[in-house]
């Protein structure tokens, strides 16, 4: 056993040795000697978010997900992470949690407040505080809903909007007239209310939009059903008085027709097209004005009171669901290819 | 003190070697057991130092039974035998003085300084003086034997036992073996037992001679007492013909 | 006309032989154990064996695992074309890498350089009588011969299979990089991604058990063996099938106890 032969073993053995920690170290991304720092956040939900994840700063990754438990209290979660750059947070931070990707991997992005002040954090209690060892200010979060179930809900909407136009063949009176009115007004106001959601998703994570196609075909189906819905109206109400109305109605449908196109097509920002939907709707709505005031041969379908009660009934729901919605995006939101 | 091998049977699978092999070895002296190819001498040999076990019959060496003996009281016994192999079997990956002292190293009260000294002391008595930086496939046939009597002497064994010394040597080399053979039990006053079918060195180096001949001992005395034998088995083996062993039969 | 029950025969002597190979095996297995207590005997020797078992065997380790890594990313950013981010490629090495095709791979060429290698001189010891030699020289075989290749082996072939799984690896990332439009940090992203300190801990164990099933097979045969320069012969080319063999069983073993 010559001296070199002993060199050899001892050098495969160290060297396998330091390969094998070294490597599952960096491949954990383990943090070599270079200093760290913990923060937390209190929020409502952990949304698809998982330990180990990235956390971002303005897209850049600087650090990861430590850990995710509930509060004692069971209010909210507490969200752990560890920094390992010595990037300087904005004076009023707080989390958003979103899709890093369409794989389903989420990421926890550290945000100013003033730059997102559609979003509802985490209202962090006076009394809460950070664990042993954490140096404050604990931040609050908020948890993106997924743009699938926004989708969805758009589906909903599309479906419930060409239910509203069916009723249209039937006559209804002057009260009836009124409730649809408000009805309408709830639908432009649901609809701020979507937009604004999208909205959020497309300022913070605007890349998953790109990919949301498949999603977004069954808008443009809802759609095209309520355009059907339209042209019904439109054959019911062959009086030349109307004419101008339907057109509007047309000009409506081609709107949400629009909005489904425009939402896969990543060129386009989801903002953009939301705000043609709500010139869509801006129209129902004045072609509902022009109906309520009696104008046109129209206005004499306006005699069956059952049309509002049911109408109301389809607003009520669709009010209901986009608030539930708004509150448990959660419940409806699950984007993952894997 | 002394050899004895009581009522041996052996088999190998349908083969039955040993028959009842019963032999007594005397301390002090040359003990030649002589018999036909793959008559079962080195078989017989093996059961003295435990590398065999018998299937029925003792063996017993200095009053142990070697059948009996635990693995670690067998190593002890081994330490007084000395085994000469047929083909030396020396380890080739070490030199000729690793392979003498490999013995030594196993002995408990033999200083490894010491070592040097005896390795040069047993290959200067085989008369290779100077080979010991050699490895074994460095030597001939002749030279690679004394090398494994060397080895099996340095630990001073009392008894030594030697497979077929000399088949497959030249003349001259057979008598050097021979001559080995004898110098270790006067000098060095060993019982040897030596497998042999080589008549003429068989007669030369014997105190005894024994025959085995179908797994069992035919005879045994001395040399003369066998050369005188009339027995045709005997007789037809020690003088080379065959045909009087085949009417023997 | 005998030839039925000759062959009944024959299936009774091969059930008698396979079944007492597996008991002299397991005799030798005990006998194995037993001898870690005779330190004096193997210690010795432990680190020319691991030289033997392992130095020696980091260069077709290696060559094994290069071509590998090269291989697994070519055929995965074949597979995921379109379908799946190309950064995925780095998942696929790592992960099968490490996992798999490094500790099976490199078992497999060491079954045949080192269990060949320990059969073919353990037999010839035996053929020649050296191991004969041995017990007379009041040296046990076993501690002294068959102790410590397996030893050697238990602990070189985690070391090389680590460093065939880092070597893998790298080769699968200079192999994207040469001939994939892949970077450096989008493979390694690949490779971190479904990574887990598990994953070492699994290949490392693995290997383990490879070592000791080449080592021992190759031992078991060599001691076993009988009848000159063929059966030499034969002892190596049995050790090496039959480590194959079992390295593959254990490798499905492992799969289903570990990784469920």
């Amino acid at each position: 056993m010559s001296r070199g032969r002993e060199f050899l073993v001892g050098l495969v053995i160290i060297v396998a040795v330091a390969v094998a920690v070294v490597g599952t170290l960096w491949l954990q991304g383990t943090n070599f000697g270079r200093p760290t720092r913990t923060v937390e956040a209190l929020m409502l939900s952990a949304g698809q978010l998982d330990e180990g994840n990235p956390v971002t700063y303005r897209g850049v990754r600087i650090g990861t997900v430590a850990s995710i438990t509930v509060e004692p209290s069971g209010d909210a979660i507490r969200v752990t992470m560890l920094l390992t750059d010595p990037v300087e947070l904005p004076p009023d931070p707080a989390v958003v949690l979103g899709p890093e990707s369409l794989f389903g991997d989420w990421q926890a992005e550290i945000v100013s407040v003033a730059r997102f002040p559609r979003f509802s954090f985490y209202d962090v209690p006076p009394d809460a505080s950070t664990s042993a060892g954490v140096p404050g200010p604990l931040l609050g979060g908020y948890a993106l809903p997924e743009i699938t179930r926004l989708t969805a809900s758009a589906e909903q909407i599309s479906g419930n909007l060409a239910d509203l136009t069916d009723r249209l063949e039937l006559t209804f009176n002057d009260e009836t007239a009124a409730n649809l009115t408000a009805a309408i007004g709830n639908v432009e106001a649901i609809t701020e209310d979507l937009r604004a959601l999208v909205e959020q998703q497309s300022a913070v994570a605007a890349s998953i939009t790109a990919n949301a196609d498949s999603a977004l075909l069954e808008v443009e189906q809802a759609a095209i059903a309520a355009r059907r819905s339209f042209d019904r109206v439109d054959g019911l109400l062959a009086d030349e008085q109307i004419d101008s109305i339907v057109t509007n109605m047309r000009v409506a449908s081609a709107g949400i027709r629009d909005l489904a196109a425009d939402l896969s097509d990543p060129e386009d920002g989801l903002a953009v097209t939301l705000d043609r939907a709500d010139s869509a709707l801006a129209r129902v709505d004045r072609i509902a004005a022009r109906l309520e005031a009696g104008e046109g041969s129209l206005g004499r379908l306006l005699t069956d009171s059952t049309l509002a009660v049911r109408t109301e009934e389809v607003l009520r729901s669709l009010d209901f669901l986009l608030q539930d919605v708004r509150e448990n995006p959660g419940r409806y939101v699950r984007l993952s290819i894997f | 003190m002394s050899i004895e091998i009581l009522d041996v049977h052996k088999s190998f699978g349908d083969k039955h070697v040993l028959k009842g092999f019963t032999l007594s070895i005397r301390d002090g002296e040359t003990t030649v057991v002589i018999g036909g190819s793959g008559s079962g001498k080195s078989v017989a040999l093996k059961h003295i130092v435990g590398l065999l076990r018998p299937d029925g019959g003792e063996v017993w060496v200095d009053e142990h039974n070697v059948s009996r003996l635990d693995q670690e009281s067998l190593y002890q016994l081994r330490r007084n035998v000395g085994f000469v192999f047929q083909f030396a079997a020396l380890f080739d990956s070490m030199t000729i003085a690793e392979n003498v002292g490999m013995g030594l190293r196993r002995m408990p009260d033999f200083p490894d300084a010491d070592i040097p000294d005896r390795v040069a002391d047993c290959l200067r008595m085989v008369d290779l003086d100077g080979y010991g930086d050699r490895l074994p496939s460095q030597l001939s046939g002749g030279q690679r034997k004394r090398v494994g009597l060397a080895r099996a002497i340095a630990t001073r064994p009392k008894y030594i036992l030697y497979d077929e010394p000399t088949t497959g040597l030249d003349p001259v080399t057979t008598a050097v073996i021979d001559e080995l053979i004898l110098r270790m039990s006067d000098e060095l006053g060993v019982t040897g037992v030596v497998i042999s079918h080589d008549m003429k060195s068989a007669f030369r180096i014997a105190d005894r001679v024994a025959m085995l001949y179908d797994g069992v001992i035919r005879i045994d005395g001395t040399p003369d007492e066998v050369r005188a034998c009339e027995d045709p088995i005997v007789k037809g083996f020690i003088e080379g013909r065959p045909e009087l062993m085949a009417a023997g039969r | 006309m005998a030839a039925p029950t000759a062959y009944v025969e024959s299936v009774g002597r091969t059930a008698v032989t396979s079944v007492s190979a597996v008991g002299r095996a397991g005799f030798l297995g005990v006998d194995a154990l037993r001898a870690l207590r005779k330190a004096s005997l193997w210690g010795p020797h432990l680190l020319g064996q691991m030289a033997r078992v392992g130095v020696d065997s980091v260069p077709i380790a290696l060559f094994i695992a290069t071509f590998t890594g090269i291989v697994l990313a070519l055929q995965a950013s074949y597979t995921f074309t379109g379908a799946v981010p190309l950064y995925f490629v780095g998942a696929l090495v790592g992960k099968t890498m490490i996992l798999e095709l490094g500790p099976v791979l490199t078992g497999l060429a060491l079954s045949g350089r080192v269990g060949a290698n320990i059969a073919a001189e353990i037999g010839t010891m035996r053929v020649t009588e050296q191991i004969d030699a041995l017990e007379t020289l009041a040296y046990d075989p076993v501690a002294y011969l068959i102790v410590p290749r397996i030893l050697a082996g238990a602990i070189m072939f985690p070391m090389i299979v680590v460093l065939a799984n880092a070597i893998g690896i790298l080769a699968g990332l200079g192999a994207s990089l040469a001939l994939l439009d892949l970077s450096a940090l989008q493979f390694m992203r690949g490779v971190r991604l479904f990574f887990e300190p598990f994953d070492v801990r699994f290949s490392m164990i693995k290997a383990m058990t490879f070592g000791i099933t080449v080592t021992s097979v190759g031992c078991a045969f060599g001691y076993q063996t009988r009848g000159g320069a063929e059966g030499v012969g034969r002892s190596t080319t049995r050790a090496v099938v039959i480590s194959s063999m079992i390295i593959l069983v254990l490798d499905a073993f492992w799969a289903a106890v570990l990784l469920r």
